[in-house]
């Protein structure tokens, strides 16, 4: 199997894009990465394209073929990838291994999700519909219930608070400020949202006992990235950036059948396989882009992924060893919870944001010093289907 | 009349594993004969969630969710018959019933509700 | 323009005595603070200016609601217009938002309009609320009805308080009106009301100075952009 390597990333502001239909988006993010890598005016071998809800809420399907003849990139092979909101991380798994089969060299992989197209509620059904067709979603469930759920066992197993989740709000939308590519601009503050009486308004219930700013936004957007074997990236990028190692894992797919529910053995499967893929620890990764799409599960991950011990993540963000500058700083570009999460586009957008941030292009407010590993988790389902990269910079 | 619960659990043949809902093969040892179960009894509170901000098709404020098991062993997703403010806690004993959780194309959607005993 | 105060005393109708709205101040999600209080006649003509760029705002119904308020409030500043009242929110003496609504009759109030400029901060909630704890706590009623043009604030205030549907027509022609009464007030009032009482002299000295708004183009940039939430 070939060395990967990412030689093109592009992305596209996520939040309310009344004036871009899904198609355009897809578009723009990936002209992007095909002009990052120096492709601008050529084609690729091969496209693949996450996506969750073309299907549902734009009514339109083989979404892959029309990019490709939207973009000329025919005649590559192209398809598109569903895998709820891993979508994007399973796209970006497929292209990899297409590359590092050796069966393709140029590989353009995309996600994208226009969620605003519909009104909030249709949404949340939309969403919904990843849960057990029989036992789960004719009740109502929706993603933040699962999560809320989830979040009541894990608070009673682990004594995690709302201050250890408040302290991850704070932070992802901190930093999500400074993102001029995120949804949401917005800083938090943190009477305006908790102490104050106030913060019944401003933050209320949402799943109980998850409140709304423990929630990621309803997002529209796209984000692209174009790979091709390391020896190839090496003569064509000055700083191609490794897929060191991938993993992915599924579980059960409802809640109620694990055999313990706060066990979220897919993360910890996907990370460990990714982690050992690099013949890295988790104490080498410099940066890491985890699955905010509640801040519960930025803790979570965060122990999963080995960052923490079992119970010390909600400790360890309250703390600020998550934080720029910390010990491991997670979610830099705002995570999900700001950056926004367009449900095909997150898993692409976090190996977008860890490219950036490994070949040193950031501002200094958002460039974790010296990264060298990154590591990102894509969640699925709840907890379901899995997919984590670890990903490395290269010197030339 | 009190309609009987409509959930079927499948018990492994091979090993003896519960499960709810269906698997072609079972989870435990990938046997693929199962026995019907009913679920007995009360079931325990698991864990559960008040959710406003509900999706198409509920034009309530909020719904409670939980998930329970059974007397023997059967675990499964319910509505929780209670108001906001109604205490509840994680290893609650709830009376279990069948009835309308939802409408769908004008007719009512039957499934688990959980009442609280005490 | 020469004012006939003859045909005046015909064309104004008759004005219940209102009681004032004592202001109030709220913390918002990004720590600044809302000063809300009660718009007097003589605000109306900077209050329309804020208004007015959303006159062309297509999104969310911010067209027909600016349309509809500019109308309404105009016809309060004409005199033409019983018992209507307008409330503002104000963070650091920019308007940020804007409610009105008026007496049917000393028991029945009619719930105009919310316009929120600045979004992403439940300015519009927070408007709102206050517009049914005026009518409630302040002036006495026993009830208010209520329509909605977006489905944002359908959502939001039939649902949330909740409100009762009722076959009363909108004033306006739109869809039938929904009732807020006293028992469903007061049941929500502790998770959707809040404030606190009194402003502090700095806050309202801010306030009571010059309504500052920003430019048009900010404040479409504010709506249309919908950066926050």
């Amino acid at each position: 199997m070939r060395d990967v390597a990412i030689i093109g990333v592009g992305m596209i502001p996520f939040g309310r894009r009344d004036e871009d239909s899904l198609m355009e988006m897809l578009a723009y993010a990936s002209l992007k990465a095909l002009d990052d890598a120096g492709l601008g005016d050529k084609t690729v071998d091969a496209v693949y394209v996450g996506n969750m809800g073309g299907g549902v809420i734009q009514h339109q399907t083989s979404i892959a073929s029309s990019l490709v003849d939207r973009l000329n990139l025919l005649p590559a092979a192209a398809e598109t990838v569903e895998n709820g909101p891993a979508s994007g991380g399973s796209a970006v798994k497929n292209g990899l291994l297409a590359v590092a089969s050796g069966y393709f060299d140029s590989v353009l992989v995309v996600g994208g999700e226009k969620m605003r197209e519909v009104t909030g509620w249709r949404a949340t059904d939309f969403v919904a519909t990843l849960t057990h067709p029989q036992a789960e979603y004719p009740y109502g469930i929706t993603l933040p219930g699962m999560a809320g759920m989830f979040t009541r066992l894990y608070m009673e197993k682990y004594g995690v608070t709302r201050e250890h989740l408040l302290a991850v709000s704070l932070k992802n939308q901190e930093m999500g400020a400074l993102n001029p590519y995120a949804h949401v601009e917005m800083t938090l503050d943190r009477n305006g949202i908790f102490d104050s009486p106030h913060a019944v308004v401003n933050n209320p219930v949402a799943a109980d006992p998850l409140h709304l700013y423990d929630l990621c936004p309803v997002s529209d957007g796209a984000a692209a990235i174009v790979i091709c074997p390391l020896e190839m990236a090496k003569k064509l990028s000055k700083l191609p950036v490794l897929i060191a190692g991938f993993g992915q894992a599924t579980d059960t797919h409802t809640l109620q059948e694990r055999e313990d529910p706060t066990d979220l053995k897919a993360v910890t499967l996907a990370a460990q396989h990714a982690l050992e893929m690099a013949k890295l620890k988790p104490a080498d990764i410099h940066v890491a882009e985890l699955h905010d799409a509640f801040t519960i599960l930025e803790i979570a991950e965060s122990e999963h992924v080995g960052f923490f011990k079992k119970g010390e993540g909600g400790k360890a963000a309250a703390a600020g060893k998550t934080r720029l500058g910390g010990q491991i700083p997670i979610n830099v570009s705002g995570g999900l919870k700001a950056r926004g999460h367009p449900v095909g586009a997150t898993g692409v957008a976090q190996i977008v944001d860890l490219t950036w941030q490994l070949r040193h292009e950031l501002p200094k407010h958002r460039q974790v010093k010296n990264a060298q590993n990154g590591l990102s988790v894509n969640f699925g389902g709840f907890g379901n289907n899995v997919l984590s990269f670890v990903l490395r910079r290269v010197e030339q | 009349m009190k309609k009987e619960i409509g959930i079927v659990a499948y018990q492994c043949k091979q090993c003896g594993k519960l499960h709810y809902p269906f698997h072609d093969r079972c989870l435990g040892c990938r046997g693929r004969e199962f026995e019907k179960i009913a679920p007995v009894g009360h079931a325990k509170l698991l864990t559960f969630t008040r959710i406003y901000n509900l999706p198409w098709g509920f034009d309530q404020r909020y719904l409670i969710l939980g998930v329970a098991e059974f007397e023997n062993g059967v675990k499964a997703m319910g509505q929780i018959n209670a108001d906001e403010k109604t205490p509840l806690q994680v290893g609650m004993v709830m009376e279990p019933s069948w009835e309308p959780v939802r409408v769908q194309a004008g007719e009512n959607v039957y499934g688990l509700k959980l009442t609280p005993l005490s | 323009m020469p004012i006939d105060l003859e045909l005046e005393a015909v064309l104004r109708p008759t004005q219940y005595p209102m009681a004032t709205y004592p202001p109030k101040v709220i913390t918002l999600a990004n720590g600044k603070k809302m000063v809300i209080r009660q718009a007097s006649r003589e605000d109306v003509p900077a209050i329309l200016k804020s208004v007015h760029p959303c006159l062309f705002i297509e999104r969310d119904y911010y067209d027909i609601v600016s349309a509809r308020l500019y109308g309404e409030l105009l016809a309060w500043y004409r005199y033409r217009v019983k018992s209507e009242y307008c409330l503002m929110g104000q963070v650091d003496g920019y308007l940020v938002g804007v409610v009105n609504g008026r007496l049917e009759d000393e028991k029945v109030g009619m719930s105009y309009h919310t316009l929120a400029i600045d979004r992403g901060l439940r300015i519009g909630s927070h408007l709102f609320a206050a517009k049914m704890e005026y009518h409630m706590e302040y002036l006495n009623q026993d009830a208010v009805l209520i329509v909605a043009e977006s489905p944002i604030g359908f959502r939001r205030w039939m649902i949330e308080y909740p409100l009762e549907k009722t076959t009363i027509p909108h004033e306006l022609g739109g869809g039938d009106s929904y009732r807020l009464t006293r028992e469903i007030y007061l049941a929500a009032k502790p998770r959707l009301v809040v404030g606190d009482r009194p402003v502090s002299q700095e806050l309202m000295d801010e306030a009571c100075a010059d309504i500052k708004f920003a430019d048009d183009d900010t404040i479409r940039e504010r709506i249309a952009g919908l950066k926050g939430r």
